[in-house]
């Protein structure tokens, strides 16, 4: 398959490099223009980020490979990346990743055979405090997952409603 | 002058030192993987662990403050310091591996590192015999392994491009790889895929490792990740002879090594040399190994009735004379070759002066635009310098077709003009062709005598590069009639040294049946009953620089110290790049 | 303010006010006055030194982790030679334990654009530069956003506030990789390669961002700089504990019942952290360890922690650091063979790969204690991990090694008869043949 990206892109990525002194620094941000379009960077979409800006193929793959976050082949729909990470497992994370992984019947790091959702288990996404939690397709956070959440965000994921933004309010000082 | 304490020894200094090249310069050593004087320092392997220190000064009085014994206090880094990539300094204090328990200790806890997910299969690896890693290991490394756990498991026998193989369970990322194709060869072709104790080095998913330089990788590698697609398995490098030597293929005039075994090169490896070609060779160079084994003219051929047959040198030789003194002497034209050595040359001029004939003439063997401004040049011939220096006559492609056209014998010099397609076959038809040669090529083909000689990897001469040096080979290969026992200068590997004639390694077909051009044309003139006699290139190379202005102070000896000697040469004759 | 007062401190990063993320409310409050006297008022700050010498003085050590004096680290810079210098703030908060900076990003973004842009002025810098971690995709939006308005409102790009100083402030991110935390890794990633840390020397200050002239700093850090301004060097180090004084975002989860971030001065008591500011523990547990400071901090079993309070003088006492404030509470079901096992998952996870020791160490941690707690290891394992730590810290370019070293030997050292608890008895050779036989 040939990718190309759209003109909108390619005005995105003019203002990506714009920030920068050199081009070299726009490969991580067009890497993730990429993935938005095209849903992963698999190794043509890797060949067409390094084409845009005239960097080596290799250069772009090894960027590609090192970060977790791009996908190198295609995934579900919906990627959930359940965090098991310490605060998470202290609070549950693995309950959270078993519960998953029974109600989708697949095993962390595979995806539905209907194509709905990939099941990841990632390191610490920085909401210890909100333990257990998961990231929708590096978009949004769920925080403070049981059992009945995750039902919740699965049917709602089904239904092509993603999360909202959960804002976590501060714990006010009276509180103290 | 500035000093530095390593292992309680003084030693002054002078400029910018990186503290590991400082002790290897000093002869000493320090175990190390990553680091390589031609590229940038990561220092990742971590394994040219130091103990640094350096002495304190008063800030007053500027001088060393000593205790209560006298001695200097020492100030220590807090840890151990990788010396590839710390400057030395006036006062510093340095304990390698052979004062400090310490740093042994960190050396060997490294190595063991290293080595757990290394899949310590020397026994039929490549790299084993020149591998830093096995030499290392032994020298530095722990006795046994505490690793009990699984290993990590990567790609095996990966062709990465038409000459390297990668092993990525062997890889201990070092990172020479991608630094050399980043840096050097600058085709950005490798990078590390993946992280941590999955890295490994590999091209962008489908593509090539086809730099024309790639194979330099497989001789930094530290380990038996990247070999060489075609020298795999081929030989264990214990059993070859390794012999210096100048590369022929174009005008760079690289510095290479010759590996033989059982009188067959087979492979061909960089030799450095800061003025020249640095660490590095292109892979163009490295194939040329196969010209000196394969398709080589063994013993004179000569056409009877359209068809070469095998002669005898005796025969050669009296053929060679008859047809010079039946052929007019304005008649006779001799074609000396940028492709053959200095010594060479001369002795083909030397053979026409005693006639009394006109000197040589020779066409430089020039292709526009493939040269690279780096190692590959424009010039396809590696003594295009030396041919105008000894004064020859250089002619273009029409003026010696029209020489030629003149001629009724001509004596041609390792220069397959036919290939090169500066002469037809029908320009020699009706003329009688004597071609000096090492291998069979249309040219040969058209020649009414071939006389096969020698080739650079056997026999000693001189060439002189694009940019004026001239450089030696020496003989890496026996030929019918030298032996390498009784020849002081030519190199003895193990088998050479320790088999018997009995072990059935020693294969007498592999030597051909050829001589140096000087000695034959020795024989000639002895038959022609001049006096001239040529034994060896060394003595020759004396006579030249005897006779001969632009060759004057050198010598074998000035050659050998100094890795060449820069000739002075006419600006417009450093044929660009 | 001394850290017994804890409970009336005013948090001033992330104070209790509505709608203090857009930028006409921050105003409102105060905001980008310190930006303002520093460009303006030339009688108070003659020039960019003074404001260094403030910062200084203030002592605030950088909340990053590692805890340097920011205003000695800005001193480092060399003199301005007209050419491009550069801020790089690390918003890169990555290691287990720690979520402070994201509550920067969502609840007052300015104070951290105002700092940022004091320490720029300070430094002479011509361009900042905020890398935030590409999971944050929420906070990266509303980082874009709050630039945005602060370029409209003129406190950011050319000539602000008529002052001729210019500079100009982009938003970049990471795709996922811990190490990018650390400070020339980050300025790898930033300069779009793969997350490996430099060596040092040269250190940033003399080579950065494209070989120029960099410092690299903690958003809560830069977040403390307006309030220096505002308040005086002498009032920050009022705040807290002596040694390292000011206010922290203490991060703080596990089973506790009130998880969250709070900004209270340094200093404060653990186990008033634990009791009365997180609610206690959770479900009536008893408290079995703590981790102060993010994963790679040593572990403080319950007993060490009477009158230890969180700043690096009194954590230094029972072995331990302050890290990043982001504690970890583990109550007494907790199983420290598990936790330990995920922290040493965790680094095997994000080891670079550049550095032998930590590339093969960190794997090599993983590997063993995956086997003690799938109960198949034996004591000497122990030991082996206890060896190892030891040829791993200290050995390698940055500190991840270190980070990864640690925990695994407080933690064993700290709780060993749990970890030999779970290692298999050796069956004896003889017991071994007899068993063959049945």
């Amino acid at each position: 398959m040939a990718y190309e990206f759209t003109k909108e892109d390619l005005k995105e990525i003019e203002k990506i490099k714009a920030k920068f002194p050199e081009v070299m620094p726009a490969t991580l941000p067009v890497l993730w223009v990429a993935q938005k379009r095209f849903g992963h960077v698999e190794p043509e979409v890797q060949k067409l980020v390094a084409k845009t800006l005239d960097l080596p193929e290799a250069h772009v793959h090894g960027v590609a490979t090192f970060y977790t976050q791009y996908y190198k082949e295609e995934k579900g729909k919906f990627v959930l990346d359940v965090c098991t990470c310490l605060s998470c497992q202290l609070c549950g994370g693995y309950d959270i990743l078993h519960y998953l992984e029974k109600k989708l019947g697949i095993k962390t790091g595979n995806t539905t055979e209907d194509g709905m959702f990939t099941l990841n288990q990632v390191e610490c996404l920085g909401a210890c405090g909100y333990a257990p939690m998961l990231q929708v397709t590096n978009d949004k956070y769920v925080n403070h997952l049981t059992p009945e959440k995750v039902d919740k965000l699965l049917d709602d994921l089904k239904e092509g409603k993603e999360p909202e933004y959960e804002k976590i309010g501060m714990p006010r000082r009276k509180n103290i | 002058m500035p000093e530095v304490i390593i292992d309680g020894q003084q030693y002054e200094f002078e400029g910018q030192h990186k503290l590991l090249q400082f002790i290897q310069d000093l002869g000493k050593e320090v175990p190390f993987f990553c680091y390589h004087p031609s590229m940038s320092i990561p220092a990742n392997c971590r394994q040219c662990m130091v103990k640094v220190g350096q002495y304190v000064k008063d800030r007053e009085t500027g001088d060393y403050e000593t205790d209560e014994n006298g001695e200097n206090v020492i100030r220590w880094f807090p840890k151990l310091q990788t010396a590839c990539n710390i400057d030395v300094a006036d006062g510093m204090v340095v304990h390698t591996q052979e004062t400090d328990e310490l740093v042994r200790r960190a050396q060997k806890d490294n190595l063991e590192f290293i080595l757990i997910n290394h899949p310590l299969d020397c026994p039929i690896c490549d790299q084993a015999g020149e591998c830093p890693l096995q030499i290392q290991t032994y020298k530095y490394g722990p006795e046994g392994s505490r690793f009990e756990v699984k290993k990590v498991h990567k790609p095996k026998r990966v062709q990465l491009g038409p000459r390297v193989v990668l092993d990525a369970e062997r890889c201990i990322n070092c990172t020479r790889c991608t630094r050399f194709t980043e840096e050097i060869s600058k085709t950005h072709q490798l990078t590390i895929t993946s992280r941590g104790d999955k890295n490994y080095p590999i091209t962008a998913p489908g593509a090539e490792f086809d730099d024309p330089y790639s194979l330099n990788t497989v001789d930094l590698c530290p380990v038996g990740a990247l070999t060489s697609a075609d020298f795999r398995f081929k030989a264990r490098v214990w059993e070859m002879n390794q012999t210096p030597s100048i590369d022929i293929t174009n005008g760079k005039g690289s510095n290479i090594d010759l590996w033989t075994r059982d009188n067959i090169i087979l492979r061909i490896t960089p030799r450095f040399n800061a003025d020249v070609n640095d660490h590095w060779i292109p892979d163009e160079s490295r194939e040329a190994y196969k010209l000196f084994n394969e398709n080589r003219i063994s013993r004179p051929q000569q056409k009877l009735e359209g068809e070469q047959i095998l002669s005898s040198w005796n025969n050669a030789i009296a053929t060679l004379t008859e047809q010079i003194e039946e052929t007019d002497n304005s008649k006779i034209l001799f074609i000396g070759s940028p492709h053959a050595s200095v010594e060479e040359n001369y002795s083909l001029g030397k053979f026409t002066n005693l006639l009394g004939l006109k000197q040589p003439v020779f066409t430089p063997h020039i292709e526009e635009g493939t040269g690279d401004g780096f190692l590959i040049t424009d010039d396809q011939a590696p003594n295009t310098n030396g041919c105008r220096l000894l004064g020859f006559t250089e002619l273009d492609g029409a003026s010696l077709k029209k020489e030629v056209k003149k001629a009724e014998l001509v004596v041609l010099l390792s220069d397959h003009l036919i290939d090169r397609a500066l002469l037809s076959e029908s320009d020699l038809a009706d003329k009688f062709v004597i071609a000096f040669a090492t291998n069979h090529s249309e040219t040969t083909k058209a020649a009414d005598l071939v006389i096969p000689i020698t080739t650079a990897a056997e026999h000693a001469a001189s060439y002189v590069n694009t940019d004026g040096r001239i450089q030696r080979t020496f003989r890496a290969k026996e030929i019918r009639y030298t032996n390498r026992r009784l020849d002081l200068e030519m190199s003895e590997g193990r088998l050479d040294r320790y088999g018997t004639n009995f072990d059935n390694w020693v294969t007498e077909d592999n030597k051909i049946d050829c001589l140096p051009l000087w000695s034959f044309i020795s024989e000639a003139a002895k038959s022609s009953g001049l006096d001239l006699t040529l034994t060896e290139g060394r003595e020759i190379m004396e006579e030249i620089a005897e006779t001969l202005e632009p060759f004057k102070g050198v010598s074998y000896p000035v050659m050998d110290e100094q890795s060449g000697i820069q000739l002075s040469i006419k600006s417009k004759e450093k044929t660009k790049a | 303010m001394s850290t017994a007062d804890w409970k009336n401190y005013e948090p001033v990063i992330i104070p209790d006010i509505k709608d203090l993320d857009k930028i006409d409310v921050y105003v409102k409050n105060g905001g980008y006055k310190a930006l303002e006297s520093i460009l303006k008022d030339k009688k108070k700050w003659a020039d960019p030194k003074s404001v260094i010498n403030e910062v200084k003085e203030a002592n605030i050590r950088g909340r990053g982790g590692a805890g340097f004096n920011a205003g000695l680290k800005w001193s480092f810079m060399p003199p301005a030679d007209g050419g491009p210098r550069y801020l790089a703030c690390n918003g890169d908060e990555s290691e287990p334990g720690t979520f402070k900076d994201r509550k920067i990003f969502e609840y007052n973004p300015h104070i951290f654009i105002e700092g940022a842009l004091i320490a720029a002025y300070a430094m002479e810098i011509t361009t900042i530069y905020v890398y935030i971690r590409g999971e944050y995709k929420a906070y990266i939006d509303m980082m874009e956003k709050a630039i945005a308005d602060a370029y409209e409102k003129g406190y950011i790009g050319k000539n602000i506030l008529g002052s001729g100083y210019s500079v100009n402030f982009y938003v970049t991110y990471g795709a996922g990789a811990y190490i990018c935390g650390e400070e020339t890794s980050m300025l790898e990633s930033l300069e779009g390669k793969r997350g490996y840390p430099r060596v040092k020397p040269p250190f940033p200050a003399q080579k950065g961002l494209w070989g120029r002239p960099t410092t690299i700093n903690n958003i809560e850090t830069l977040a403390h700089v307006p309030s220096v301004i505002n308040r005086g060097a002498e009032w920050f180090k009022s705040v807290g504990a002596e040694n390292h004084p000011g206010a922290f975002l203490y991060g703080i989860s596990g089973h506790v019942n009130r998880p969250g971030v709070y900004e209270l001065p340094s200093g404060v008591p653990v186990l008033e952290l634990i009791n009365d500011v997180a609610g206690g523990m959770r479900n009536g547990k008893k408290l079995k360890a703590v981790i102060p400071g993010g994963s790679s901090t040593p572990v403080l079993r319950a007993d060490q922690l009477d009158g230890i309070t969180m700043d690096s003088e009194s954590l230094r006492t029972v072995g331990s650091m302050v890290g990043t404030a982001g504690m970890v509470i583990m109550d007494e079901d907790t199983d420290m063979v598990d936790v330990l096992w995920r922290i040493a998952h965790f680094y095997h996870h994000e080891s670079c790969g550049q550095c032998t020791p930590c590339r093969e160490g960190t794997g090599w941690l993983e590997k063993i204690l995956l086997k003690i707690k799938n109960g198949e290891g034996e004591v000497k394992d122990l030991d082996l991990l206890l060896d190892l730590t030891t040829q791993m810290e200290g050995r390698t370019i940055c500190a991840l090694a270190d980070a990864a070293a640690w925990p695994v030997r407080y933690t064993i050292n700290r709780f060993r008869d749990e970890f030999e608890a779970r290692c298999k008895k050796v069956i004896k050779a003889s017991n071994k043949a007899i068993s063959h036989q049945s």
